[in-house]
């Protein structure tokens, strides 16, 4: 494996664009034969948080309504609290800006705590009502308390999780493979509702940024803004209300300059790719239904020989975006 | 027989070099930025979302063009329909030859029209044989992508090489051979043992760069290959769906024994090989290996009901990489839990927070009232999830 690559690293110093220090320095590392786990330990505990709370899921779901669930209740919520224990013993205190505990476990540690302490307060829910119908209520406490943990032990996961739950209780899903599953189309309050908690979510990061807290958690939020604003955006462009498909192209229109700008100001080509491919699909419907009223019985194979140089145009318009991109987070 | 620009190329990988030395930290920016001003590179996408975008664009362009060729070749034809499909792999193969020559590479337009070349000599093939003789397809597919492979160092080429030339070995002992059944899995054994060892021939023999990475691939697909012959679960519902006693159960195979060592013994090897030789990939194809053996075991026994099985594979799971952790930490060579400077396999780590939100995101409880009830009759009120999610 290492022989090409030390080949290349050979060849950068023969063409002179490294110096004979780092070459040594390189070589010395190389040779030192480092084969880390870093990653792959990480995702031992991630999967082992993941099945543990799936299995203690399952298991107070099937043992609802018999005699062992109090008691496995009350294991949970020991096991909670001796999670939070640890996680609060080495835990820094808040800080505003980006902290990690001394070792990696007590990260997941937090992350089990959180999804632990989700399931406990939805049992609860379930079995004795403390919230009575306000079934929103069941969903925010959770989102809440996820919050309060994604910032005081600084953990993304968490923080993604807290979000979820924050649409959840507005109404709508936004996990990965929900996303488009959700009725924009026949709830049309729920596509405001969206479109409103995606600004939000904006204004959040500008906050944020202005009173620098935890600014590096920006780029969740603005990911999360920009997939439900334009997915609820796209799917109301087929509205056939009047004036409703118009109202939603200006917003599209305008949420994909801001994440024009947005993109290029936090460097992150995974906002700037999904803005491009939200708007091309925009601009498609929006052309489509402008010329929706136009017969094309008559001129139908004018238009199958238009569509290669239509995609052909499109294809040299993206990659002169993508290197303008790459030149500007360049610099 | 690369059609792409050989020094490109090389600079290409020499630039993939300094970028990974400047994430280690060895080496400035401005050394980097240096080096890539000074250096003609290929055209390509070393970030998976914008390639994948393109991919998809030229999909539309490369369908479009066929589109305009069925137009115009459509009037005054009843027969010689079947022709349309090579001259859809004839517009594969020009598209193919022009990006190539304009220094696209792994860029995603490329991409599309390479892949939709092999998939449409596939399609002829099986149209002008009315679909019948599988094995003149694979056969096709087979040399279509080993001289796209060859042609435009496209390593997906090389993997769809792979397969679909296993699969004519597969086809071939089956049509062929009388026993052919019942050897196919020893036959599959020997056959990727056999590819593993000459890929590492190949390997320390070769000089230039450039087909290095093809044939690691594909040596680490003969690993998986291997693993999957033998596995016990494979096996017997391989050989139960040809034979036609298949009922409720699959039957009980021969040797069943042998293959049950074998699925749990392979894993083993390669977790034990990989940590020796220090191979990463071989390392993560021990990992998928051992849950998939688990899985073929659970698959006919269960020991366990399976909310206990997580649970309790949760915890063991937790412990192991919690005392690895402690025994690694303070290691700095060999084995360690220090992020390695040069070689970090981050892509995990980036996609945790997505993969958290989709198993654990939380979803809406209750429909909002006003669910849209007067479309359909009954059995449309969202019951919404529970609370555990």
């Amino acid at each position: 494996m290492a022989k090409f690559e030390e080949q290349a690293t050979q060849t950068l110093f023969e063409k002179n664009f490294i110096t004979e220090e780092q070459l040594v320095q390189i070589k010395n590392y190389r040779s030192s034969g480092i084969f880390s786990l870093n990653a792959e330990l990480k995702m031992f505990l991630y999967l082992g948080v993941l099945l543990f709370t799936s299995g203690i899921g399952i298991l107070i779901y099937q043992n609802i309504d018999t005699i062992g669930h109090i008691a496995i209740l009350s294991l949970l919520l020991i096991v909670i609290v001796i999670c939070f224990y640890f996680c609060f013993k080495n835990s820094k205190g808040f800080q505003k800006s980006e902290t990690a505990f001394e070792s990696p476990v007590l990260e997941y540690l937090v992350l089990a705590a959180n999804i632990l302490t989700c399931i406990f307060i939805g049992y609860l829910q379930f079995q004795y009502k403390p919230f009575g119908t306000h079934y929103g209520l069941a969903t925010l406490v959770p989102t809440l308390v996820s919050f309060f943990c994604a910032y005081y032990f600084d953990n993304k996961s968490v923080l993604t999780i807290a979000i979820t739950g924050l649409t959840a209780y507005v109404g709508f899903s936004v996990t990965p493979q929900d996303l488009l599953k959700n009725d924009f189309y026949s709830h049309q309050d729920l596509s405001y509702s969206a479109v409103i908690l995606g600004g939000l979510l904006i204004l959040w990061t500008i906050y944020s940024s202005r009173i620098q807290l935890k600014t590096h958690f920006n780029l969740i939020y603005l990911t999360f803004a920009l997939h439900m604003i334009s997915i609820a955006s796209i799917s109301n462009l087929v509205n056939e209300h009047k004036g409703i498909w118009f109202a939603f192209s200006i917003i599209l229109a305008g949420s994909s300059f801001y994440f024009y700008k947005i993109s290029h100001e936090v460097k992150a080509i995974s906002l700037f790719v999904f803005m491009i491919i939200y708007a091309y699909i925009g601009i498609n419907i929006f052309i489509f239904r402008i010329f929706e009223n136009i017969d094309f019985s008559d001129i139908w194979v004018l238009f199958v020989m238009v569509i290669p140089a239509y995609f052909i145009g499109s294809i040299i318009l993206f990659i002169k975006l993508i290197k303008n991109f790459n030149k500007e987070i360049a610099e | 027989m690369i059609l792409l620009n050989k020094s490109k190329l090389k600079n290409s990988a020499l630039i993939d070099e300094a970028d990974s030395l400047k994430n280690a930290g060895f080496i400035g920016k401005e050394q980097l930025d240096f080096i890539k001003k000074e250096l003609p590179v290929l055209n390509s996408h070393n970030n998976i979302l914008v390639r994948i975008g393109f991919f998809l664009l030229g999909s539309f362009l490369y369908s479009s063009l066929c589109g305009v060729v069925s137009l115009l070749g459509l009037s005054g034809m009843d027969e010689s329909w079947k022709i349309f499909p090579y001259l859809f792999a004839i517009i594969g193969v020009v598209g193919s030859e022009i990006l190539t020559k304009q220094d696209y590479h792994n860029h995603g337009l490329d991409d599309a029209f390479i892949l939709g070349l092999q998939l449409n000599i596939g399609f002829a093939v099986g149209v002008s044989t009315d679909g019948d003789n599988i094995l003149a397809i694979t056969i096709a597919v087979t040399i279509a992508s080993i001289i796209s492979y060859l042609r435009y160092v496209h390593l997906l080429s090389a993997l769809v090489f792979y397969l679909a030339f296993t699969a004519t070995l597969g086809y071939a002992i089956f049509d062929f051979l009388e026993a052919g059944q019942a050897i196919l899995p020893f036959f599959m054994m020997f056959y990727g043992i056999g590819t593993y060892y000459f890929c590492r021939r190949l390997i320390s023999k070769l000089d230039e760069p450039f087909y290095y990475k093809g044939i690691v691939l594909i040596k680490n697909m003969s690993l998986i290959l291997l693993y999957f012959s033998g596995n016990y679960l494979v096996v017997r519902e391989f050989s139960a769906s040809l034979a036609d006693t298949y009922y409720e159960v699959s039957p009980e195979i021969p040797f069943a024994f042998f293959f049950w060592i074998f699925t749990f013994g392979i894993p083993v090897l390669y977790l034990f090989f990989a940590l020796k030789n220090k191979d990463r990939i071989m390392l993560w194809i021990s990992f998928a290996a051992v849950a998939f053996s688990f899985y073929s075991f659970r698959f006919y026994y269960s020991v366990l009901p399976i909310e206990i099985a997580l649970t309790l594979g949760g915890l063991v799971l937790f412990a192991i990489a919690f005392l690895s952790i402690r025994k690694l930490k303070h290691k700095e060579t060999g084995l360690t839990f220090k992020p390695d400077r040069i070689a970090n396999s981050n892509a995990f780590l980036n996609a945790e927070a997505l993969l958290i939100a989709s198993t654990f995101g939380m979803k809406p409880e209750v429909k909002s009232p006003e669910s849209p009830m007067e479309f359909g009759g009954g059995g449309f009120s969202g019951g919404g999830s529970e609370g555990n999610f």
